[in-house]
């Protein structure tokens, strides 16, 4: 071996290369893979072996296909979701699950801050999570009544707030508006909802949490989160790419210790596509090794869970009315048209199966006036297409990225509300794209959940619900094999970079995961408690922080 | 709170794509005096014509709508912020709607916002396409959803449907919501904020609602539509124009002169007319000429308005295209 080159042990290689799927060796050097083998083909020359992990198992590093750089500026918010999420610190956040708790932990936050009457924000409440009840103004005037306390949901579209910031914000008598939900009193009750009120909510407190530019800390924490999970290659699927984004981005990339590879999406909505298509070709200089631009996201529908989604008959189960489209279905045709033409990859959001149809329709149509091999068009969470929309998307040569998390997270308001027993149970339906063979991924759309490549593949191999319910396990539930394939080749392909990261074979990138116990032979039903030590980063080892 | 006074009247412009409201908008900026701060969509059809927004000393922002971080709204409430507290403050703001999205959803702006007034919410219905929208499978619901809280609604593009189309792009509008007022236009053919606010009576455009006797409440004025394939001669415009009555009030819209290539946008007030260059890229594929005429309740019958017009028509061979026949 030549110089340089240095032999990982370990306790087993799961290469996810199937011509040589498993292996106890790796060879790396300029932080890409020689060779996969054993101590004897590998231990040569002046090869030098490092055993650090000799007990260990390896696999290639995950990839995340489908999450928010978003993730990585709510942990300076305590949290006060249902369930447990890990920190960028590695520390362990328990899950908030009644009123009482959430008041508790708001409490302990508030004592924290200094006594100058600035804002407490806090970040993934979610009703639907604690039997529907909601936050009023009187448990966060528990809270306090001399600083404003702002709850902001799960989905990011509500706030609840306490009486103080209601008044402040000339609210509290303000119910005649469709966003301001009023108590049993007859007042505000403290949730505030769409983007008027949401406005006089930050204009009444003098700023808005939610804009404003992204710092590299902010970056950096993103990061520190994936190294936490073991993502070696992180999305940002939504991104407006201002230069100042861009500048953060190329900076902390390019900064010697950066612990991820980092694959922004380009928000359609806000470029006409010759703009985003020049802008591309602009920030396509800044790429480096772990910096990918190319892709660009376009969002068609809202949420299922949120009602917001678009849904082709029978419709959602409760009688609710269809949800939004998010750019006009005459408008999608000529889009994905235009990105089509120029070459280029496109992420298209689609929730409710009325949204699929309809991006699939455009997919048809820019196919048969440009065919363009692998084009590699990828649906991201899909979550309700039936096989004849698999079957169209096979035809297309189209991926798809499925919202596995969902199953465990909103499966039972789908089973319940929103979809009803039969199309609940094949919600997410990664075994119908196995059968059919889609190439897939399934993703945690983190912040919206949490991001942990190792619990998606929980929910797609269990297919249970936080009510325990089971969704269509005999018939949609992936094999161990089949889920972490989807959490490493499989998302590596729907990104287009299956030919760099994703399997650990000769000339990729050196990205593993290290994790603490085998997968193919641990309880499948634990497989999100498989502990992770950390990741290797273009040969780089780097210890998951834990606190 | 805020002196009544002193807010800033606020005015949404909805519709569906393609409806129109980007025209709107630039209109409403040509005719308009006041300082407007205009917050429009990136995927207007048509993009707002900058150098207006500049001759009024007003300003444009655009916004953008998508999901996650877009559909809670920041760029919308950045850009409203900064409107809000610009040193010199605007004397009206225009708010152009998504689209996809429900203009009454914008409009709660002005009525949450101690600094603003919702003065009307306008939503501009296709003429040519409202029937068919509002019937479709994938977007019908949306596109009826922007009339349930509107207070006028413009139907625009009715040069590009005949009589019958009319009555039934009408017709689709009232089934919604009987008592709404709707005024018909046309591109070059659109009233000004005033002349919608200070109601019937008053405007120099067709503005209808249905009342228990039947009687039309534009009768005080009544308009005219000139629709001709083919151009004008200019100097046999010119003599046309200075026989019309004087019960014709005003004259607008857009022509074809001979020997000139493009489009021309015409107006005419009282007896002063001018034509200018169309800059703007038509995508409607009506008729060459297209001339809307508001006049008096007393304005001849308009077949012997089409007779004065006609005079100045260029007979100029048809070249006709064949397209490749339906069937063979
Ligand atoms: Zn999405
Ligand atoms: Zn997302």
């Amino acid at each position: 071996m030549a110089s340089g080159t240095v032999v990982f042990a370990a306790r087993k290689i799961i290469t996810m290369n199937p011509s040589r799927p498993f292996a106890t060796h790796v060879a790396v050097r300029e932080g890409r893979i020689v060779a996969t083998g054993t101590a004897e083909e590998l231990c040569v020359g002046d090869a030098q072996l490092d055993t650090g992990f000799a007990d260990k198992v390896l696999m290639p590093g995950f990839v995340e296909g489908h999450s928010h750089i978003m993730e990585g500026l709510m942990w300076l918010m305590p949290y006060v979701g249902a369930f447990d999420r890990r920190s960028p610190e590695g520390r362990l956040v328990t899950g908030v699950g009644d009123i009482d708790a959430i008041v508790a932990r708001l409490k302990e936050a508030e004592a924290q801050l200094p006594d100058d009457r600035a804002a407490l924000y806090a970040w993934g409440f979610d009703p639907l999570h604690i039997s529907g009840r909601m936050l009023s103004r009187h448990d966060l005037d528990r809270v306090s009544t001399k600083r404003p306390v702002i709850v902001v949901h799960a989905s990011f579209h509500i706030n609840n707030v306490n009486t103080h910031t209601l008044e402040r914000a000339e609210l509290l008598h303000a119910t005649n508006i469709s966003g301001v939900v009023s108590g049993p009193d007859g007042l505000a009750s403290g949730e505030l909802q769409g983007i008027p009120a949401r406005m006089r909510l930050f204009r009444a407190l003098g700023n808005n949490p939610q804009s404003g530019d992204i710092t590299e800390a902010d970056v950096n924490r993103y990061a520190a989160s994936a190294c936490v999970q073991g993502v070696t290659t992180i999305t940002d699927l939504h991104n407006d790419l201002t230069d100042q984004t861009v500048e953060v981005y190329r900076s902390a990339t390019t900064a010697p210790d950066f612990g991820v590879r980092l694959v922004p999406a380009l928000a359609s909505a806000s470029h006409k596509p010759e703009q985003a298509i020049a802008k591309l070709d602009m920030v396509r200089e800044h790429c480096n090794d772990k910096l990918h631009y190319g892709i660009v996201k376009l969002v068609v529908d809202g949420s299922i869970q949120g009602f917001t989604a678009r849904l082709r008959w029978p419709g959602y189960h409760n009688g609710a009315a269809n949800g939004l489209w998010y750019i006009a279905p005459e408008e999608l045709p000529r889009l994905v048209d235009a990105y089509h033409r120029a070459g280029i990859q496109l992420h298209i959001h689609t929730n409710g199966d009325e949204a699929t149809e309809l991006a699939l329709d455009a997919v048809e149509a820019a196919q048969t006036a440009l065919p363009r091999p692998d084009h590699r068009h990828t649906l991201q969470h899909c979550q309700m297409a039936d096989a004849a929309l698999f079957r169209r998307m096979k035809n297309l040569g189209v991926c798809v990225n499925l919202f596995a998390n969902h199953l465990y997270y909103w499966g039972d308001s789908h089973y319940a509300l929103t979809m009803g027993p039969e199309r609940a149970a094949r919600l997410d339906a990664t075994g119908t794209a196995q059968r059919i063979g889609v190439p897939f991924a399934i993703h945690s759309d983190a912040p919206v959940t949490p991001l942990a490549p190792l619990f998606t593949a929980w929910c797609a191999v269990n297919r249970v619900t936080s009510g325990g319910r089971e969704l269509g396990r005999d018939t949609e539930a992936l094999t161990v094999e089949q889920a972490l394939a989807a959490i490493t080749i499989g998302a590596a392909y729907t990104l287009k970079l299956d030919h760099l990261v994703g399997s650990i074979e000769a000339g990729k990138y050196a990205d593993f995961v290290v994790l603490e116990e085998d997968p193919l032979t641990a309880d499948p039903r634990r497989l999100k408690d498989i502990a992770i030590w950390g990741t290797v980063l273009g040969g780089k080892a780097r210890k998951a922080p834990r606190a | 709170m805020t002196p009544a006074s002193a807010k800033i009247p606020v005015t949404v412009i909805g519709g569906f794509l393609g409806a129109g409201k980007t025209t709107f908008v630039n209109h409403l900026l040509a005719t308009g005096t006041a300082r407007t701060a205009v917050l429009v969509n990136d995927f207007g059809e048509v993009n707002v014509d900058m150098s207006l927004i500049a001759s009024h000393d007003g300003d444009t922002m655009t916004l953008t709508n998508g999901c996650i971080c877009c559909s809670i709204g920041t760029s919308f409430i950045d850009t409203m912020c900064r409107v809000l507290d610009a040193p010199v403050p605007y004397e009206r703001i225009v708010i152009e709607a998504s689209g996809v999205g429900d203009p009454w959803k914008i409009a709660e702006i002005a009525l949450i916002e101690p600094a603003l007034r919702l003065d009307q919410v306008i939503v501009i219905a296709d003429g040519s396409r409202i029937v068919q929208l509002a019937g479709d499978a994938r977007v019908g619901d949306t596109v009826r959803s922007q009339f349930d809280r509107c207070d006028i609604v413009l139907l625009n593009k009715i040069d590009l449907v005949d009589a019958d189309g009319l009555a039934a792009a009408r017709a689709a509008v009232q089934g919604l919501r009987p008592e709404l007022r709707i005024v018909e236009t046309a591109r070059g053919a659109m009233p000004a904020l005033a002349q919608l606010e200070t109601g019937p009576s008053l405007s120099g455009f067709r503005v209808d609602s249905p009342s228990l006797d039947g009687t039309d409440h534009g009768a005080q004025f009544s308009s005219w539509c000139y629709r001709r394939d083919g151009a004008f001669d200019r100097a046999a415009l010119a003599d046309a124009l200075a026989d019309m009555p004087p019960q014709l009030l005003r004259l607008k819209g857009s022509c074809r002169l001979s020997g000139q290539d493009g489009r021309t946008i015409f107006q005419m007030v009282e007896k002063v007319w001018s034509v200018s260059p169309d800059t703007v890229d038509d995508i409607d594929h009506g008729s060459d000429i297209v001339l809307v005429g508001v006049g008096t309740a007393d304005l001849p019958a308009a077949a012997m308005l089409d007779a004065i017009l006609d005079r100045a028509l260029v007979v100029e061979p048809v070249l006709s295209f064949t397209p490749y026949p339906a069937e063979t």
